[in-house]
């Protein structure tokens, strides 16, 4: 069996009170999921992309065994995660914040000293696991060995709060938003190492975000979820394809431009034009499949004596896909 | 070998928190000194030391001092236990503690070691000169005698102190709850008040604490008796056993509670 998590009909629900008084309050109701199924696989890095209060971390918490569920099945490595517990929490590595979780007045090696203890780490295995992870982030150079997590930037907290979840060499990894407000160059770092952890050393890897661009970048497939459902899934292309009339040819050409009208409306598709400077004009065309007509319009464009400038079809990006399965529309 | 492990990592969390945070180790120099100081103060503005000597048959001055001792350092083992989670939730560890394969019950009874070596040490170095005082060279021995007592006193409350932990945090995570434990342990731990001078109801309450029964033997000591010196010892153990499996239950019952509400990730 390659499936490491298995999700079935998830459903959990929380009550939180809602205070309308100094004495007087309701209970409110919140479906975070509503029966939600998925699988990660080993050596496959799955996306849960979602805006916020979609279920992203009520899931991870579930499956990190920090949650239970109301109804429905998950399994971790094979194990149930409400009713073998301890068993999920030695197969698991978690990420789940990346400004909190560590003692503030150790350094970043103690304080990953501290959690190899926790995960039964006798102290030979804690030395060399802690000097290969300390290394394969960086972190030695950025001063962990004797800076104090309170001294920490932002970006080593979230490099040693990966380190955290890689100290058991966890077959699976469940990591909660962790390039969340970090720099450009150490969320570049976080997403490398996180790819290679999935496609060399074959963890699976599930993996929260907002960011469409870092999901495109290196999910392998991307679950979206919205107001706890599973809306779409599949890979970045796969979803792309998913939505209608999206995709855009976009030509930049120079020439006569009442010609461009006369060879345009032949085609069955949606098309803008816009003049530019110097007779250059932009036209835009949308169309479900723009490979089929790309070259028929090309041809008459040339016959028609016009100068090609640019041309090229447009993907969606994820963002389009995302905001289309979460609002229903673009 | 594991508790080994855990135990040497609360070490180093522990002494690293208190060695690096200067407050935190004044606090913890001066805290006998000021906690014995303020016991002789308030008993020799309200009381006769002969009526005291008449009434207990010790010195005030040794009883107090040696009292401090015992409250600070097996409330210590209390306040630990009861405060840690509560200080691993607002600081985001009890996710990874939670989620983490460790065994809770080795893991609680590792907490509150590490500040009562702590408390020991600095305790030694407040009551030895005033023990020497009174009791010559004997003195050393005596006090390295009710040191060991003291530290083997805290110990056996461990399991209880888990217990209560668990029990008032599967309630609430109140760290209000810290304040109206810590005085009910003071007093019916008898290290102030004798437990022959208690109510009924306190002094049953009373013996069913592992520790007021090291408290009973300490006591004795300094009253130049060792009667029932390993009667009082075993029985502390005994307690601190049966109480052994009803600490795992509750940290059960506290871990349930909080995954079953969801632990805050933040």
């Amino acid at each position: 069996m390659n499936d490491a998590v298995i999700v079935r009909n998830l459903v959990k629900k929380y009550r939180t009170k809602k205070r309308t008084g100094l004495f007087r309050s309701y209970t409110e109701i919140i479906e975070a999921l509503r029966g939600i199924s998925f699988t990660v696989n080993y050596g496959e890095i799955v996306g849960l992309l979602g805006p916020n209060g979609a279920g992203k971390t009520t899931t991870i918490k579930i499956l990190a065994t920090l949650l239970l569920p109301d109804s429905g099945e998950a399994y971790v490595a094979g194990h149930n995660v409400v009713k073998e517990a301890s068993k999920v929490r030695k197969k698991i590595g978690i990420m789940l914040t990346v400004e909190k979780g560590f003692y503030g007045k150790l350094t970043g090696r103690e304080n990953l000293e501290y959690f190899a203890a926790l995960y039964g780490l006798d102290r030979r295995k804690s030395r060399e696991r802690i000097d290969y992870i300390i290394k394969l982030l960086e972190l030695d150079k950025l001063g962990a060995d004797y800076k104090l997590f309170e001294e920490f930037s932002l970006g080593m907290k979230a490099r040693l709060s990966l380190a955290r979840a890689l100290l058991s060499n966890a077959p699976i990894l469940l990591l909660d938003e962790p390039t969340l407000g970090l720099d450009p160059p150490s969320a570049r770092k976080i997403r490398e190492l996180v790819k290679d952890l999935a496609h060399r050393e074959g963890k699976a890897i599930l993996y929260t975000t907002h960011n469409m661009f870092e999901a495109e970048l290196i999910c392998d497939r991307i679950l979206l979820i919205n107001r706890g459902i599973i809306v779409a899934e599949g890979t970045p292309h796969e979803l792309k394809m998913k939505i209608p009339k999206l995709r855009v040819v976009t030509i930049s050409i120079r020439g006569e431009g009442n010609g461009i009208h006369q060879i345009l409306h032949t085609l069955d598709a949606k098309y803008e034009i816009k003049a530019e400077e110097n007779g250059i004009y932009s036209v835009r065309i949308h169309a479900e499949k723009p490979e089929d007509i790309f070259n028929d319009i090309m041809k008459k464009l040339i016959a028609n004596k016009f100068e090609i400038i640019s041309a090229r079809i447009e993907e969606p990006t994820l963002e389009d896909v995302f905001i289309y399965f979460s609002e229903g529309s673009l | 070998m594991k508790f080994y492990t855990i135990l040497k990592a609360e070490f180093k969390l522990i002494y690293g928190e208190i060695l690096r945070r200067k407050s935190a180790l004044i606090a913890t120099i001066i805290y006998p000194y000021l906690f014995a100081g303020f016991t002789l103060f308030f008993g020799y503005s309200i009381g006769s030391p002969q009526l005291f000597i008449e009434r207990v048959g010790v010195e005030p001055i040794i009883f107090m001092i040696t009292a401090s001792n015992i409250v600070m350092s097996i409330i210590t083992i209390v306040d630990d236990v009861l405060w840690r989670p509560l200080h691993n939730m607002y600081i985001g560890t009890l996710p990874y503690i939670i989620a983490s394969p460790i065994n809770r019950l080795e893991l609680f009874i590792a907490i509150p070691i590490p500040r009562l070596s702590l408390l020991l040490i600095t305790g030694f170095t407040s009551i030895a000169p005033i023990y020497i005082l009174y009791y010559g060279l004997n003195g050393i021995v005596l006090v390295l005698t009710i040191i060991s007592l003291i530290a083997f006193g805290a110990l056996t409350m461990s399991t209880l102190g888990i217990v209560i932990a668990g029990l008032i945090h599967t309630i609430s995570d109140s760290w209000r709850v810290l304040n109206i434990v810590r005085p009910l342990i003071m007093v019916l731990l008898g290290a102030y008040y004798p437990r022959i001078f208690m109510p009924f109801a306190a002094y049953i309450v009373s013996l069913l604490i592992p520790s007021s029964h090291v408290v009973e033997a300490i006591h004795g000591i300094l009253l130049g008796s060792t009667d029932n010196l390993y009667l009082l010892l075993a029985l502390a153990i005994v307690l601190a056993l049966i109480y052994t499996p009803g600490s795992s239950k509750s940290l059960l019952y506290w871990e349930k509670r909080k995954v079953s509400e969801g632990v805050k990730t933040y």
